[in-house]
């Protein structure tokens, strides 16, 4: 329980530096960007008075410091900003809904992946016989070299335009009616994750099949499926849990480029929109949630890590 | 040196690697076949990959074995000119920072100071809790798209960049890890007891002993920047077109896969057998897929 708590305080911590670090990062980088927010606004031919105006309105003349003290106060409350470009709208506003899309996908690909992912690592490690081992390794090593969005790309051609199981890309925006949009660019992120996971599973399962507890239950003459269902498949589970944690990261990454394909409305598109009108806080406030949900996303990962395996309370 | 080498009992701390020789193999094989046609394709085939060859969105023939584009390029033609640029900006932004962050990790795992590997740690830390995608999305648009140094095209330099900004810290940890095991091993007790020199222990000692960590995690990190690379130009950054970039060719097919399949699937094809090759030599050179991760 101790470690518990002390893995939760560390963590919560690294949330905290994460957020400061990326406030500071991208306050002094997007100070780099060439071209100003204000002119972007008012265009090409606006008066010298207006811009000044605009600037000062903005907080663009304030030095570095303060700028960043005073984002960081603002951060503490909750409050991201406004955005440049949509005068007098809240950053947190503008990135909320893309912000539901990008998850609901990261969530149902986990789903996916941990689903299939697990059912397929443990089929390859039963079935004995050097050609389906063989034949599995293979599949397994042809999807991890295959980038989300070119899984997104044959899954589309094939599944949408050839067989006309789900629409080509877009989004109802309400549910369930999201769930035919969903379902193919959630199949394709989850390609990358779920092999790596089928790949863990598989191992962790051989590994357990080795161990003396298993023969022991084999002379007992516990039957196979329930030596598979209670002591294999509880072990090969096990190490899938930090995997999924340690790999946020690129599946916020492969999230965004499987939205491009598909055309859903998430975070990527939002992205690429704020940075071609110079929407500095909201870019920002892009950089500040997505760092933020990986860490809290380890956090998680850590929470039920150490609730499902007994060993991580008892030691230490 | 030699004294230390002939030391009874010493074993090579080197990391035990073991390729499965057939995997090796087959990769090594897959990955020089896409080399080779990228290198000799644009050498026997002289048709200029925007030279406007027939109709366009023509399927694929034996006189254009891709089929030809929105516009009537040779799509076979564009993706092995493509395949050159892609490997050669993989490969550049491979070996930046695996040099740098190999060095500064070892130098920071041999450092006695608390206060530089706390620092070290949290630089990465930070630069790590990015989704890499994004991080180098805003480089790369900060830096701006088309900024142009002239043997590489145009969106080349700021993807370099962005890439040679962000990745050592992978290599820096990993190489700090390593560094770690290895400085508790005799032999480097044994150096420091001969009075070597700090730069001698580093350089002779422990570097060798670490890179071929990091060196074995280059592979793969080859393999995410090639995808990284492509997966750009749907994000609108990239390679700017004309020029042909794996990326931008599938971006391209996107919006007329329906009516036209071969320009983006044909170009996935070659890009799929790559990476394919690229992942069954680092599968044989390490044997579990989590030691090749930072720790």
């Amino acid at each position: 329980m101790i470690t518990f708590i002390r893995t939760l305080g560390v963590r919560a911590l690294q949330i905290a530096l994460v957020a400061f670090f990326v406030t500071v990062g991208t306050n002094i980088l997007v100070r780099l960007v060439p071209g100003d927010p204000a002119q972007t606004i008012l265009g090409e031919r606006a008066s010298p008075a207006a811009l000044a105006a605009l600037r000062q309105e903005l907080g663009l003349e304030a030095p570095l410091l303060q700028q960043i003290a005073s984002a960081l106060g603002k951060l503490v409350q909750g409050d991201l900003g406004t955005s440049f470009a949509h005068r007098g709208q809240d950053v947190t506003s503008l990135i909320g809904p893309a912000l539901a899309v990008t998850g609901s996908l990261a969530a149902v690909a986990i789903l996916f992946s941990i689903v299939g992912g697990v059912t397929v690592g443990l089929w390859i490690a039963l079935v004995r016989g050097p050609g389906a081992d063989l034949a599995g390794r293979l599949v397994i090593t042809v999807l991890l070299a295959l980038p989300s969005f070119m899984a997104g790309l044959i899954l589309l051609y094939a599944l949408s335009l050839r067989l006309g199981l789900a629409p080509a890309g877009g989004w109802a925006g309400t549910w369930p009616a999201n769930a035919q949009y969903i379902w193919l660019p959630a199949l394709a992120l989850a390609m990358y994750l779920g092999s790596l996971i089928a790949r863990t599973v598989r191992q962790a399962a051989l590994d357990t099949l080795g161990q003396p507890f298993i023969e022991a239950a084999r002379t007992r003459g516990v039957p196979r499926s329930r030596i598979v269902l209670c002591h294999v498949l509880p072990n090969a589970v096990l190490p899938v849990i930090p995997l999924v944690g340690f790999n946020a990261g690129i599946l916020v990454g492969g999230a965004v480029t499987v939205e491009a394909v598909f055309a859903l409305p998430g975070l990527g598109a939002q992205l690429l929109q704020s940075m071609s009108t110079r929407d500095l806080p909201v870019v920002q406030g892009i950089a500040l949630v997505t760092a933020v949900a990986i860490v809290v996303f380890n956090l998680l990962a850590d929470a039920v890590n150490i609730a499902a395996d007994p060993r991580l309370r008892r030691s230490h | 040196m030699a004294a230390v080498a002939e030391l009874p009992g010493s074993v090579s701390v080197r990391p035990q690697i073991r390729p499965r020789r057939l995997e090796l193999r087959v990769g090594i094989g897959l990955v020089l076949a896409v080399v080779l046609a990228c290198v000799l394709i644009p050498i026997l085939n002289s048709t200029d990959p925007n030279a406007l060859v027939g109709s366009p969105l023509q399927p694929p023939s034996s006189k254009h074995p891709f089929g030809t584009d929105t516009v009537g390029r040779d799509v076979f033609v564009r993706v092995f000119h493509a395949g050159r640029l892609d490997i050669v900006l993989a490969a550049l932004g491979v070996l930046v920072p695996l040099v740098s962050g190999t060095v500064i990790g070892t130098l920071v795992g041999a450092s006695r100071s608390r206060a530089v590997d706390a620092i070290a740690m949290r630089v990465t830390d930070a630069l790590i809790a990015f989704p890499f995608t994004i991080l180098v999305l805003v480089i790369v648009l900060v830096i701006g798209a088309d900024t142009q140094i002239p043997p590489l095209p145009a969106g080349a330099p700021s993807i370099l960049a962005a890439v040679w900004l962000v990745n050592w810290t992978i290599y820096a940890r990993l190489a700090r890890a390593r560094t770690h095991v290895i400085r508790q091993e005799d032999f480097v007790a044994a150096t420091r007891l001969l009075g070597f020199s700090r730069v001698r222990i580093l350089t002779r000692h422990l570097l060798p002993s670490v890179w071929p960590t990091t060196a074995t995690y280059a592979v793969s990190d080859a393999l995410l920047l090639v995808s990284l690379i492509a997966a750009l130009p749907f994000l609108g950054a990239g390679i700017q077109p004309p020029t042909a970039e794996w990326g931008n060719i599938m971006y391209e097919g996107r919006g007329v896969l329906s009516q036209a399949w071969w320009i983006s699937l044909s170009t996935a094809g070659v890009v799929l057998v790559f990476g394919t090759g690229v992942m069954m030599v680092v599968d044989s050179l390490v044997s579990n897929p989590r030691r090749a991760r930072l720790s």
